[in-house]
Formats: C-alpha cells, structure tokens, sequence
C-alpha cells in the first residue's frame, strides 16, 4: 500500500545516472495563485512599508522644512541627542523587563490552574481573556479610576481597609512607581494569551511522565522544576516573545494614565510625538527602525536563551 | 465530461484570481483630484464630536442631494490620521477638524484648501469673531463650528457657604476667596487645575497667563514668559502656589482637564476651575446624570489682575483636505452646518429632536444671542458679554507651525514642576530653551 504520492508514475530523477537530460517540470500555476493573495497582502502591506521604512529612516524628510534629501546616519544620531527620547528608552526597558517577567510568571501560574479539571474551566478561560480583548485606551481609562488619588477605587479599598490613613498620589510621584503601575495595566492585558499559549504547551505534556515522576518519589515542586517547566518551554518562549513585543510597543497605557510626561513616556509614544506632532517623518522612520531591530534582537535572544526542541 | 478535479481547479483558480483583483482594487489610490459635482454624491464627514441627528441629516440631503457619511474619531487619532492621509497625498475625508492649535502647520503645508475659494470668509469675521483663530497669513483654514473658550466657573453654593456672595473679579480676590473656603473647611481642595502633562495643562497656563496681564508668544514666537516679572512666571508661579498650598488637590498632578471637570467640578469636590470651557455649565454641571452640583456652577468673568481679563479662543473648526473626493459639495455642508439655523438647531432652540449631544456654544454670534433671549442658553448673558468684549484667539498671529511641541514642552515642564522634580524657574527656563530652539527652527 502508497501512502501519498505514488512512487511509480513519478520520474525517478536521483536514480537515473549519466548523461539523461532532466525534463524541466511545468510549474503548477494553482498553489501559486492560492497563496497570492495572502502574498500580495503581506509584500503591499508588511514588507513594502518596511522596505520604505528603512529607505526613508536615512533621508530627511520634514514636512515643515522641505526638500527630503538623503542625510546619512543623521536621524539617528539625531534620536541618541534628544533627551526626551532618551529617557524614554530607559523607560521602554523598565516597560519590558518587568511586563516580561510579571506575565510569563503569572501565565505559567494561570496556565498551571487552568490545566486542572474543575467545575467552571470554560468560563474562567472565557473570562481570563477579556482583557486581552479589550483596547489599551479603554484599559487604561478603567485603570485611571482605580489608581486616581481623589477617587480611586485602589484608595478606596486601602482606606475602608485602614491600611492607609487619606488618600494617597500613586501615579507620577515616583518614576519607577509610576512605570510599574503602567505596566501592571499591561500586564493585565497580555498575560491572558500568555497563559493560554503555555496551557497548550503543558497540555502537551504526556501524562505518563508525571505518573512516572511520582512513582520515582518526586515532590510536587521537582515535578514542576524537573518536568512541567523544561517541557513547556515552547510555549513559554512564544508567550515571552509576545511579551516582549508588547512591551516594546506600549503606548496606550502610558499615554492614558501618565500622558505626556517624562516619567512614563515610551519609545512609540516618542515615535508619535515625533512623526504626528513635530512632522519629522525621517526621524519616525528611524525611531519604528530603532525599536523592530531592538524587538527583533530581545526576541532573538529570549529564543536562544529559552527555547529547547521537546519531542514526546 | 470535465472530471470534479478539474473543476474544482478551474473554481480555485477563479477565486484567486478574484482576490488577487480584490487585493489589487483595495490597495489603489481612490480618485484623485477633486470633482465639482455638489448633487447625487456621499461626502465623508469626520469629526471628533457626536453627528447631527439621522433626520436632521436627512434633510439636508433632501435640501442638496448630498448624502452625509459621518464618523466620530476621538480628537488625537483623527489629527493622526488627517497628518498620515495628507503626508500620503490620500483621501481621508472630505470635510474634517481644523484644530485651532494646528492652523500654523496645515496654513503653512497646504493641506487644507483656504475658505476663501468656496466661502465669502470676509462676512464671516463680524458674525463669527473667533474665525481669526483659523486664520494663517491671511487666509482661513477652517470655519468654527462651535465657540468654545476658555472661562472661569464657579459653585456659587460653596462661595455662598464660605459667606462669599460678591464674585472675585480680581486674581488677588479670587485666590483670597478660595483660600477663606479651604480654611473654612467648606471643601478641602477648592480649586481645579489639571497638572497631567497634557494639553489642557498648557491651556490653562496660557488662560492664567493672560488674566496677569500678558501674553506666552510675541508675534515672532518669542518667549515673553522667562523673566519672574512676566505674566506668565507669575501664572506658573500662581499655579505651583495653588498646588503646594492645598488649594488644589495633590493628586491633580496626574488629571486631566476633563477629568478635573466631570468628577471635580461636577462632583462639588471643586469649588471653581479657572480656566474652565464655555458650555460646560450647560452640557456638564447642569445635567443631572453627570452632575451633583445642578444649579450650582455659574460662569464669571474671569478675574484679572486689576480688573477682568480676556479669555482665550478654544473653538473647534471644520475644513476640507485638499485629497477631498467632493470640496464643492463638502463646502455647501460646511455653509449649512455653521449656518445660524443649524446652530440654533444643533443648541437645542427648536427642540430636543435636532439636538447635538454635547454641543458646546455656537459659533455665530447671533445664533448666541437668540440662544440667551430665548433662555435656552445656561449663563448666556455672561458668555454673549465675554465673546464680544473679552475672548481672544491663544495666538493672534496664529498658532506657530511648531504649536504641538511648544505645548509639549509647556504641559511636560509644568508638570515637572508639579511633581516637584523641577522648580518653576528651573521649568520656565527649559519652557523657554525650547520655544527658543522651536523658533530658530531646530
């Protein structure tokens, strides 16, 4: 019996020797013509604009003062000068380190109870990914209700608690306070499909190795260690990565809680000041360039330092 | 006979084919150039404020054979989306928001068509005197629609509970009268300054500027702020002073004006903002589904330094884009839409049916005092008084092109200072650092 194409009808070309001339296939012209348009939408819409995006990052192109002539490396020496942009690339790294951990850890915590069997898993899984669902303006609104000083529901409940004596100002006191408090809001919004991404990665999991684990006399924390970690590290690595460009990318919830000031202000917020406000294009395009080779780079390594090949 | 695999091709190769068309149609350019026709056509109207009603809508479609597409885009993402389209030289829309702070950038660019080739704008200066806020060298950029400015409100009840029944009418008053209601313990914070590095903190700082008697840009977009003497180190110096005093509530580093206005104000945890926005005491404080304080909010004339002072032009203005599909018939809505009868439509003189939620304070002058006479106008007499003697466009020049990062640099410095990382000489100066730079064009 054949299991797929037949070996027979096919010409044997490997096993022919000598002088025998290869009969150039005809191109089949329909797998070509099912995937062209799904082709055509990612050349016109993803790698034309990137392509125009390098080009146009090495060209001067400011609205307000034309011609747009080539300027070298200008942009960007131009992008390490302002300050503002500065400050907001160490931001975007406090963004990414703690967006990064918070929710890869509370993915694999969420993951690890959702893969339990209990009454109500569907729609806690439903639940869990509201947020994910919802834009980052129309979170960052509801967050402003819970952070805000004079009406905070987070001040609400710590003084009903007497935790705290009066109000307390969370937001904008403190640099790192206010950034941790920013991306707690993000966080809450990513982790969902971090969870999900990791729940099918320990969903994976044969169980027999966790039966054989316990036989051998390990405790639950070696079986966790030892097994459910270095076998979920596939979806572990994709549910960093998807973080990582998340948090390279925040700008909803810092624009919404903190607007513009220094204190929050991201690089893509930066982006934006930059291109719709200033109108310097050149520069914008620099900026995106600057912030996918950082994304690509971050990504690139958590692969390399995360991901291991697990085969069952 | 054609085999079923045969035909199943010939199908696949037909839809692609099809999406490939459907891909190459979707990625084209729309028409360019645009078409003078002004009946039988749908022009695209974007705005960030609530449409007219559908019937309204309806009739002047049946009036001009023009259809109405309307769309409502929050006020950041729309000058977002007119800078993208017009960078592209794309269609965006055919009439949309000219934001008076952006008059410097698309007068210079070239991205809106001058009024002066559809409307006779001249006429229009005495019936619409904040038109000069849309006014680039000489030519008009966009036509208000509304006549928002900048106000100073007031809960007369708490004044009234404090035993102040005489409104302040200079600044010295004004901050002495909030000062007896906090120590009376009337309210703890009574006064609403919205410090998040956003735009409304520049615009309050450029209204306090003006109620010390100056001014924040010279007519060459000079700094007239730096020196302490100056009005507006005296503003930014009034504005920290509030905040450190407890006049104003420390957690009003971090909100905005809206914000300031729908929970401080409405709520009667304020008891004043100085540089409120006409309307709001119509279309906010007075409405009981988002207010507590119904009744209580009134406009004053904003106090001065010795006697009452100007206020500041804060209207929203409608245009055409030069990439317009239909300027001939987008311009024939314009007309209709900033006509007095629509506006007193709009305003609520005729009836709730024809009603714009939210609809602030009408551009024409007359439609404002057909408004008051018929008392359909919370505080009319006080703000038909203010727009004819004391509101003033922010720029009388016009905005500098380079509006949006002077603002920036204003609303993030100002709100350093109020966080405290800066002092207000140490924020003044990098305010002026930048104008200067943004001036010399750096």
């Amino acid at each position: 019996m054949t299991v797929g194409y037949a070996t027979d009808d096919r010409p044997a070309l490997r096993e022919e020797p000598g002088p025998v001339r290869r009969r150039r296939r005809a191109i089949d012209p329909l797998p070509w013509l099912l995937v062209s348009p799904l082709m055509l939408f990612i050349i016109g819409l993803a790698l034309v604009p990137a392509a125009f995006t390098i080009g146009a990052s090495f060209f001067r192109v400011q609205e307000l003062n034309p011609p747009t002539e080539f300027n070298g490396i200008q942009n960007f020496v131009k992008l390490f000068s302002d300050s503002a942009i500065v400050s907001s690339m160490g931001n975007t790294a406090l963004y990414v380190v703690i967006g990064v951990v918070l929710s890869t850890v509370l993915g694999i915590v969420f993951a690890m109870v959702l893969q339990q069997n209990f009454r109500g898993r569907s729609v806690l899984i439903a639940v869990l990914i509201l947020p994910w669902a919802l834009p980052g303006v129309v979170e960052g609104i509801v967050w402003v209700n819970i952070w805000d000083g004079n009406t905070g529901l987070l001040n609400s409940v710590l003084t009903s608690l007497h935790l705290i004596g009066h109000y307390q100002v969370f937001l904008g006191q403190n640099q790192l306070v206010t950034i941790l408090l920013i991306e707690i809001v993000q966080v809450w919004q990513i982790t969902p499909l971090s969870a999900l991404l990791i729940l099918a990665a320990l969903q994976n999991i044969p169980g027999d190795l966790y039966e054989a684990a316990s036989l051998d006399g390990a405790s639950p924390w070696q079986i966790f260690s030892r097994v459910t970690l270095p076998l979920a590290r596939p979806g572990i690595t994709v549910a960093m990565v998807q973080a990582v460009i998340a948090t390279l990318n925040v700008f909803d919830q810092p624009y919404v809680l903190n607007g513009a000031a220094s204190t929050g202000s991201s690089l893509t917020m930066e982006t934006y000041f930059v291109s719709f406000q200033s109108l310097d294009f050149g520069e914008g395009y620099a900026l995106s360039l600057l912030i996918t080779v950082v994304t690509l780079i971050v990504s690139f390594l958590v692969l390399k330092l995360v991901y291991r090949p697990v085969e069952f | 006979m054609i085999s079923t695999k045969k035909r199943v091709r010939a199908v696949a190769l037909l839809a692609s084919a099809a999406s490939i068309a459907l891909v190459a149609t979707g990625c084209s350019q729309g028409a360019s150039g645009g078409s003078s026709q002004t009946s039988g056509v749908t022009i695209n109207v974007v705005l960030a404020v609530d449409p007219p009603p559908a019937s309204v809508l309806d009739e002047f479609t049946k009036q001009t054979g023009i259809k109405v597409k309307w769309s409502n885009i929050d006020w950041d993402s729309l000058q977002t989306k007119i800078a993208a389209a017009a960078a592209a030289k794309t269609y965006f829309a055919d009439a949309t928001d000219v934001d008076w702070s952006r008059v410097g950038q698309l007068g210079r660019l070239g991205w809106f068509y001058p009024m002066e080739n559809y409307l006779d704008t001249k006429s229009l200066k005495t019936s619409m005197p904040q038109i000069t806020s849309f006014t680039d060298a000489g030519k008009v950029v966009g036509i208000p629609f509304d006549a928002s400015f900048t106000s100073t409100t007031v809960n007369k009840a708490i004044f009234a509970k404090a035993g102040i029944t005489t409104m302040p009418t200079t600044m010295d008053e004004y901050t002495s009268d909030l000062k007896k209601i906090k120590s009376e313990g009337i309210v703890q914070y009574p006064l609403n300054i919205p410090f998040a590095a956003s735009e409304g903190l520049s615009t309050y700082w450029y209204q306090a500027t003006a109620a010390f008697g100056g001014t924040v840009l010279d007519g060459k977009g000079r700094p007239q702020f730096s020196n302490p003497s100056s009005a507006g180190y005296k503003a930014a110096e009034w504005m920290m002073d509030a905040l450190k005093s407890g006049l104003v509530a420390p957690a009003s580093i971090n909100v905005t004006d809206s914000q300031g206005m729908q929970t401080l104000m409405a709520k009667g945890q304020a008891a004043s903002t100085f540089s409120d926005y006409s309307g709001n005491v119509g279309s906010l404080y007075d409405v009981p589904a988002s207010s507590s304080v119904v009744g209580q909010v009134e406009y004053i004339p904003t106090p001065g330094v010795d006697s009452v002072a100007t206020n500041l032009g804060n209207p929203d203005g409608i245009g055409i884009p030069v990439n317009a599909k239909y300027p001939k018939a987008a311009a024939k809505f314009i007309t209709w839409f900033t006509s007095e009868q629509s506006q007193l439509d709009f305003a609520g003189a005729n009836g709730p049916d024809k009603v714009i939620s939210g609809y602030a304070l009408p551009s024409r002058l007359s439609a404002v005092e057909a408004l008051t006479t018929k008392g359909e106008l919370l505080g009319g007499d006080t703000l038909s008084s203010m727009l004819k003697t004391t509101v003033r466009p922010v720029f009388p020049q016009g905005a500098p092109t380079w509006y949006p990062d002077f603002s920036r640099a204003v609303n993030t410095n100002l709100h350093a200072a109020a966080t405290g990382d800066l002092t207000v000489a140490q924020a003044i100066a990098a305010i002026t650092a930048a104008t200067k730079k943004l001036a010399a064009g750096s």
